[in-house]
């Protein structure tokens, strides 16, 4: 299990994979935007999306979990 | 006059000397020289035939062997070279200084003896304004000679470094263990690479750690490349083996000038001064939100796409990097939009100042490739310290007198635009792409504090959001820049690697000189 976790404070503007989902290492889950700019979150690793953990338009900080991956 | 037939002949003389030479030229013997193989490490005579031009090697202190300050007993078979091989010789027909940590002779560690012939080099070093190199693989201290309170004499070698600092270049590199105190040596060099796996250093081995403490943890867990090339930063490059990171060495000294009063070895190139670079509209997206990568950027402005990474793993939100332009040696600082979006924060920050720093010190000019929305803002980074580690890297760019040449590709927003080497800096040459934003901040943050009252009044809020936005959006224009002569030039992107060359050569004259000052007083 590996918690993928948001690199700085933004607002959650896409999530591009589903539950379910299945993903490689670096592929883009979702998108921040923050600092005037479409900041992708890639997995770190490959595996399945298990969890997603916010939704879009929140406000996640930085360190913040957003998806678990199996 | 005969001297009578007991005393040995020279020939005799000599030989018992090549005996003595070829004892401590075994090191520590065949069983471990073994086990430093088995730990994929090579030995530190190894690590110099590999350092040096073939044949250059000039060694100091082979005969010297460890002695007990106690009067008890001294074991020269034990100790050949006191466990530390020093001396001199070319790198590229130019001359350094390396000591090299001996694994095999009592674990490396640093005993009275090694630590004079290394005082010895760090001397000569200064005396002939050339590099030192430090080979590390030490368990630190000798213990058993250093116990006690005669370490009141000790520490000397940290305060000779900090004299050597930007005087000559200063190397450290790890190649094993590096635990306590001497952890200072690569934490005041200029380039610390790290063998990945084999190199640790901390202030602490992990006994000490538990002893001090009760923390368990490992030399490797504390203090690999994993955690200083990523986390902590006090690693420059992690690297394969031991053949990578001599090579490594080798290319970071081809950048160095062997001291600060000489310019950089320039190298000569067949790539084109004036070539352009043709694919950039694909690499470099218009649309401002959206990433790409810097560093393809990189490779195709320097020469032969040659781009030495400096801390390539650590704070990637920028990069910096050791190229070349025309053969001239040039320190780059870019954003790089595809981590953070470009954004700086306090690892960034501190990371640019440094290498603004190495580079200033030893006359490699410095070129600075903006797309910055800014530093980081909220309740982290200001718990972080975000104002002194942005205040550093202010302070680097301000103190810089080397020739500063600034191209801004997209944004350049705010402080980020003032740090990154704006025209309050003393660029040069400042140029800009067409894609160019300069500006205090993007459009909807301007709006916010500057139209709050007549949002508020407006009967659609959101459309005069929107309609306000778009009025701030036309003046974060670069032609407007340019038409108050505040940026050189608008230019061609695929012209930019001619653009900087040129701004390169027509500042290589350039003689900078500050008011008088002891030192100024720069935030850390």
């Amino acid at each position: 299990m590996t918690e993928v976790k948001a690199e700085l404070v933004g607002n959650l503007w896409k999530i591009v994979v589903e539950l379910g989902s299945v993903v490689e290492e670096d592929d883009t889950l979702m998108i921040l935007e923050s600092m005037k700019m479409e900041i992708p979150i890639t997995s770190p690793t490959s595996g399945t999306v298990t969890d997603i953990l916010v939704a879009e338009g929140d406000v996640v900080q930085e360190g913040q979990t957003v998806a678990i991956i199996e | 006059m005969s001297t009578g037939s007991d005393t040995p002949s020279l020939d005799e003389l000599t030989a018992a000397l090549g005996d003595r030479r070829a004892r401590s030229l075994a090191m520590g013997g065949e069983q471990r020289i073994a086990q430093q193989h088995e730990r994929n490490k090579l030995t530190a005579r190894e690590r110099i035939d590999l350092l040096f031009d073939a044949g250059t090697f000039v060694e100091l202190g082979l005969l010297a062997h460890q002695h007990s300050m106690t009067g008890a007993v001294s074991e020269p078979e034990r100790t050949p070279a006191d466990g530390v091989v020093t001396g001199e010789g070319l790198v590229d027909g130019r001359r350094v200084f390396c000591a090299a940590y001996d694994f095999t002779v009592m674990a490396g560690s640093m005993g009275m003896i090694g630590e004079q012939k290394v005082a010895r080099l760090r001397r000569k070093s200064m005396l002939n304004r050339l590099p030192m190199i430090w080979l590390l693989d030490s368990a630190g201290a000798r213990i058993q000679e250093a116990a006690g309170s005669t370490f009141a004499g000790s520490g000397a070698l940290f305060f000779e470094q900090v004299q050597m600092s930007g005087v000559v270049p200063q190397v450290a590199a790890m190649l094993g263990p590096c635990a306590a105190g001497t952890a200072y040596i690569p934490g005041l060099a200029d380039f610390v690479p790290m063998v990945k796996e084999t190199s640790s250093m901390s202030l602490g081995g992990a006994r000490l750690v538990k002893a001090a403490t009760g923390e368990e943890t490992t030399d490797h867990a504390m203090g690999g490349s994993q955690v200083h090339c990523y986390i902590s930063g006090v690693g420059d490059l992690e690297v394969d083996d031991d053949a990578a990171c001599i090579a490594a060495v080798r290319a970071f000294l081809a950048f160095m000038p062997s001291n600060n009063r000489e310019e950089p070895p320039r190298r000569q190139t067949a790539d084109a001064r004036d070539r352009r670079i043709d694919d950039i509209g694909k690499i470099v997206p218009t649309n401002p939100r959206a990433a790409y990568d810097m560093r393809k950027v990189v490779e195709r402005l320097a020469d032969d796409g040659d781009v030495f990474e400096v801390k390539p793993t650590f704070a990637r939100n920028i990069i910096t990097a050791l190229v070349r332009f025309n053969g001239q040696p040039a320190g780059i600082v870019a954003s790089q939009p595809m981590i953070k979006g470009g954004a700086l924060d306090i690892d960034a920050a501190d990371k640019a100042a440094r290498f603004i720093w190495l580079c200033d010190a030893f006359n490699i000019p410095l070129v600075f490739l903006q797309d910055v929305p800014g530093f980081i803002v909220g309740t982290e980074v200001e718990k972080q310290g975000i104002i002194r580690h942005g205040a550093k890297m202010l302070y680097a760019v301000s103190e810089a007198t080397v020739p500063k040449v600034t191209v801004v590709l997209r944004k350049a927003y705010g402080a980020g635009y003032f740090v990154m080497c704006g025209r309050g800096y003393e660029p040069d040459t400042l140029v800009a792409w067409p894609t160019a934003e300069i500006s205090v901040m993007g459009p909807e943050g301007a709006v916010d504090i500057i139209f709050t009252k007549q949002i508020a009044a407006a009967g659609d809020p959101v459309t005069a959001r929107a309609e306000y936005a778009a009025a701030v959006r036309q003046t974060i224009d670069p032609f407007i820049a340019a038409s108050w002569a505040m940026v050189d030039d608008i230019i061609d992107p695929a012209d930019t690697r001619r653009v900087i060359i040129d701004a390169l050569e027509g500042a290589a004259t350039k003689r900078q000189r500050r008011a008088w000052r002891k030192h100024g007083v720069p935030p850390v």
